[in-house]
């Protein structure tokens, strides 16, 4: 890069962000690389952990830069492929590296995100180079991808006996025409036979540019020493104009019903309920009051729970998650049942019941009481706080956004929530049964 | 930086330890019931702190009890049963945010402490006994427990392995007794035992928190008070004797890997030099045995080593295919002799003891890990804190870790293997 006046001017964009409520505050920095800086300092904690993530998972599978006008289509699995392949550099695997340093070392691949991450007390520093060093220098051959090739089609055959595993993606399946989130984050044994070298650097260089990653630090560090390292480190390169795209997804689900065999004692499911995604801090709301109306709906103190507990139509592996992202919105029940679809089916009569008579307003209290205490706690623990900041820069939203959607939200928002995120036409239930017909 | 750390007695056998610092945005509260481990009251143990931590006379079904706990912002109350040594403990904790972070400044705190007394001291009783109903169901979960040991086979293995190695002494009973003890529970008998528990335990009430809850103390204080003790005494452990001849035993069961523990007594008492020999030796994914007999040989799926102080037991705990498992003691016992020949470099010593600080200065962060590490200190009647021994670790020498090392002597050899295992 040419500079006409003979050095490069750093420009960096500095804030404080404080939350009254709480009393806390983390600095945000934009660097001049592109990289989102967010640090927490923790005064008297001894463990620091820090993430340094990439908006890129398994489900960004379509793209285009500025010099791609087209937009491309890659095999799925390259998000995790890419993790495996990064905790290798070319001398030694990086957990060497780190224990030199004390620190305990992981990476993760999700839907929508590759994270790096490492925990210590000592030696910070340290740490924080190797990780900024790692995963910004890719080194792999087509020989080191090969050798790669069985080790993650083992991983993924592993799943294909997990009965958990596979309640859950045969419902996305279920409820997805197109959305490339009903694929196994690991890819498939075939579309992982595809991946090479060349397209291994093409989606590093695409994804890993520092403009579409986020730097999170949560503990007792100094803040003008964690920049000295990021100024050092950190890599300069051109934005790329990235953007992402899916197939266009219909609001009904594919196919209402899924069933699979495999050797377990009592049938299994996931009912899904498809509803529209949302962007940004519309998709924070829309997951908190979603999470509110699950409660209310169905845990382990609503009616709904006790009367099919008791009746032994379910026991208490009975759970309900929200799981939703870029282009994606489901609201999941879980669980092991003798007759999986009678619980859809009364679940959709509560849900139906609930919006012509209105949810529970004092359990509303309660439970947003226990929703925003949980957050609290989270406040204890450096690991949760790093995680909270990555969330909230990977959406360029504030950390403390969820915390003060969830002490702002009212009864009649999550009232609407249900009339809204809950279409009954748009179900799918995924059912395991056990070889050898259903247990009695 | 460092907890602060108070022990005061307030009776016989009845200890308050609370840990301040000042960065805690909860409040924590733990009551450890400090017991002997003995097969006819193990299982009947080990169901109480379930028992009580579900309901109470002012909250006599679960339900009321989450309810109010929900309401507490989120507070909860749990009960669990743990060994240590020769001994048996049953704990009750309960833990809610700081008063100072609720919408209205609601006391969360002082009220979840009354919760959780009136858990310990008025438990919901019926016709002189622990309310039948929610007894059952606790009963059938222990035995549910019981039964599901055997799914996990590397704690199975473990579980197994125990009896032999501490044959006769109280640390071989498992911590939830035996099936043929826990069908016989009663809701009566069992509240007869939890009777004479609160009259008879040794007690270690802990408190974490940003600063000191003089309520909270009163609130537990009175509690205790109004109990009748007839304290038994303080809880110990006996180093566990080395047997005059090894102990070989191979069980056979339905496992597609076998599960090898090797067990090595000693009586050298340094603690801090041994948790560094431990960790060189196999405690670590960079140490002797995973680098060697899993990594470089792949003679094992997992291979490591842990320090029991209290028994002066360290394990070497592995996973290997029924057909290696003489090769694979054959090179645990060449890497322990490697410690003794004191061939370690100094930088596998350093990597080593950079891990220990690691784990060791994160205690203080979390409210249960420091907890525990003071329990622990209580138990042993010595009072250091992370730091301390830190320093400690800083000041241990290579000769210390020979010495440590030397001081093993293998007592048992536990093989967990396939039906065709003793063939192959």
């Amino acid at each position: 890069m040419h500079f006409p006046f003979g050095k490069m001017v750093i420009i960096m964009e500095k804030k404080i962000v404080k939350n009254e409520r709480t009393g806390e505050q983390y600095t945000y920095v934009k660097h001049p690389t592109g990289l989102d800086i967010f640090i927490w300092k923790m005064e008297d904690y001894s463990t620091t952990h820090a993430l340094f993530g990439t908006k890129y998972g398994s489900i960004n599978t379509k793209f285009k830069t500025k010099d791609e006008p087209d937009f491309i289509t890659v095999p799925n699995g390259i998000a995790h492929y890419l993790e495996h392949k990064l905790f290798e550099n070319e001398d030694c695997d990086v957990f060497s590296l780190y224990a030199k340093t004390g620190a305990s070392a992981n990476a993760y691949t999700s839907f929508d995100k590759t994270c790096y991450l490492f925990s210590c007390t000592d030696n910070v520093y340290d740490s924080l180079e190797i990780l900024l060093s790692f995963v910004q220098n890719p080194y792999f051959t087509e020989e080191t991808v090969r050798k790669e090739q069985g080790i993650i089609g083992q991983e993924i055959r592993m799943y294909d006996d997990n009965a958990g595993w596979r309640v859950f993606f045969n419902m996305l399946g279920g409820l997805y025409h197109n959305h490339p989130v009903k694929i196994d984050i690991a890819g498939t044994v075939e579309s992982i036979a595809q991946i090479n070298a060349d397209l291994l650097y093409k989606c590093y260089y695409t994804f890993y540019n520092l403009n579409n990653m986020v730097l999170s630090i949560a503990g007792n560090v100094d803040e003008d020493k964690v920049l000295e390292i990021c100024d050092k480190l950190l890599k300069n390169n051109s934005n790329p104009e990235l953007e992402t795209a899916f197939e266009d997804e219909p609001e009904t689900v594919c196919k209402p019903e899924v069933v699979q065999k495999l050797e377990i004692a009592m049938p299994m499911f996931n009912i899904g309920f498809k509803a529209k995604p949302e962007k940004g801090i519309d998709a924070v709301r829309a997951e908190i009051e979603t999470n509110f109306v699950l409660s209310l709906l169905a845990d382990e103190s609503s009616d709904f729970y006790k009367k099919l507990y008791d009746d032994g139509v379910i026991n208490s592996s009975f759970s309900s998650e929200v799981f939703m992202g870029d282009g994606y919105f489901c609201s999941i029940f879980g669980g092991e049942s003798r007759d999986p679809r009678l619980v859809r089916d009364k679940l959709i009569e509560e849900i139906n019941r609930c919006k012509k008579e209105g949810l529970d307003e004092e359990r509303f209290n309660i439970i947003k009481k226990s929703y925003y205490g949980a957050l609290i706690r989270d406040l204890n623990d450096a690991e949760a706080i790093a995680t909270v900041m990555i969330n909230a820069g990977m959406e360029k939203l504030s950390a403390f956004d969820v915390i003060e959607t969830v002490a702002a939200v009212t009864f009649e928002d999550v009232e609407k929530r249900l009339e809204k995120q809950f279409n009954t036409d748009n179900v799918t239930i995924s059912i395991i049964e056990p070889i050898g017909g259903k247990e009695e | 930086m460092a907890v602060k750390y108070t022990r005061e007695k307030l009776s016989d056998g009845i200890h308050y330890n609370s840990l301040i610092n000042k960065r805690q945005k909860t409040n924590t509260l733990i009551i450890h019931l400090i017991t002997e481990l003995s097969p006819e009251t193990a299982s009947v143990n080990a169901i109480i702190p379930y028992v009580l931590s579900g309901s109470s006379e002012s909250y006599p079904t679960l339900t009321a009890l989450n309810k109010k706990l929900s309401s507490l912002y989120g507070a909860v109350i749990k009960g669990s049963v743990s060994k240590i040594g020769d001994s048996q403990t049953l704990s009750l904790m309960a833990g809610c945010i700081n008063n100072r972070y609720t919408f209205d400044g609601e006391k969360i705190t002082e009220e979840m402490t009354e919760m959780l007394a009136g858990c310990l001291v008025a438990p919901n009783t019926e016709n002189g006994g622990f309310f039948e109903k929610d007894f059952l169901l606790k009963k059938q979960e222990l035995l549910d427990d019981i039964d599901a040991e055997i799914n996990e086979k590397r704690s199975y293995a473990f579980k197994r392995a125990n009896l032999n190695i501490f044959k006769d002494e109280p640390a071989a009973i498992s911590v939830k007794g035996d099936k043929s003890h826990a069908e016989k529970l009663t809701a009566k008998a069992a509240y007869e035992q939890y009777k004479k528990l609160l009259a008879t335990a040794q007690i270690e009430v802990f408190f974490v928190g940003a600063e000191e809850s003089e309520s909270c103390k009163k609130i537990i204080t009175d509690a205790l008070a109004s109990v009748d003790r007839n304290y038994a005494g303080d809880n110990t452990s006996a180093k566990s004797l080395l047997k005059s001849e090894l102990c070989r035993v191979t069980e056979s069961h339905d496992v597609a890997q076998s599960k090898m523990v090797m067990a090595f007594k000693t009586d050298y008492d340094n603690l801090v030099a041994m948790k560094l020999m431990n960790a060189v030796f196999g405690a670590t994914p960079i140490s002797k045995l995973f680098m060697n007999v899993r990594e470089k040989l792949s003679l094992c799926y997992y291979c490591s080593s842990g320090y029991n102080d209290k028994k002066g037991v360290l394990y070497v705990d592995s996973g290997v295919e029924h057909t290696n498992t003489g090769k694979a003691e054959a090179e645990i016992l060449n890497q322990l002799k490697a410690m003794c020949d004191g061939d370690f470099t100094d930088e596998e010593m350093e990597n080593a003891r950079k891990a220990i600080i690691n784990s060791w200065k994160g205690v203080s962060d979390g409210a249960r890990s420091i907890a525990e590490w003071y329990f622990n200190q209580c138990y042993s009647g010595t009072a250091y804190s992370p730091e301390e021994q830190i320093e400690k670790l800083m000041n241990t020498t290579r000769e210390d870790i020979i010495e440590a090392a030397r001081s093993l002597k293998l007592d048992t050899v536990y093989v967990l293997t396939g039906k065709d295992g003793a063939e192959a």
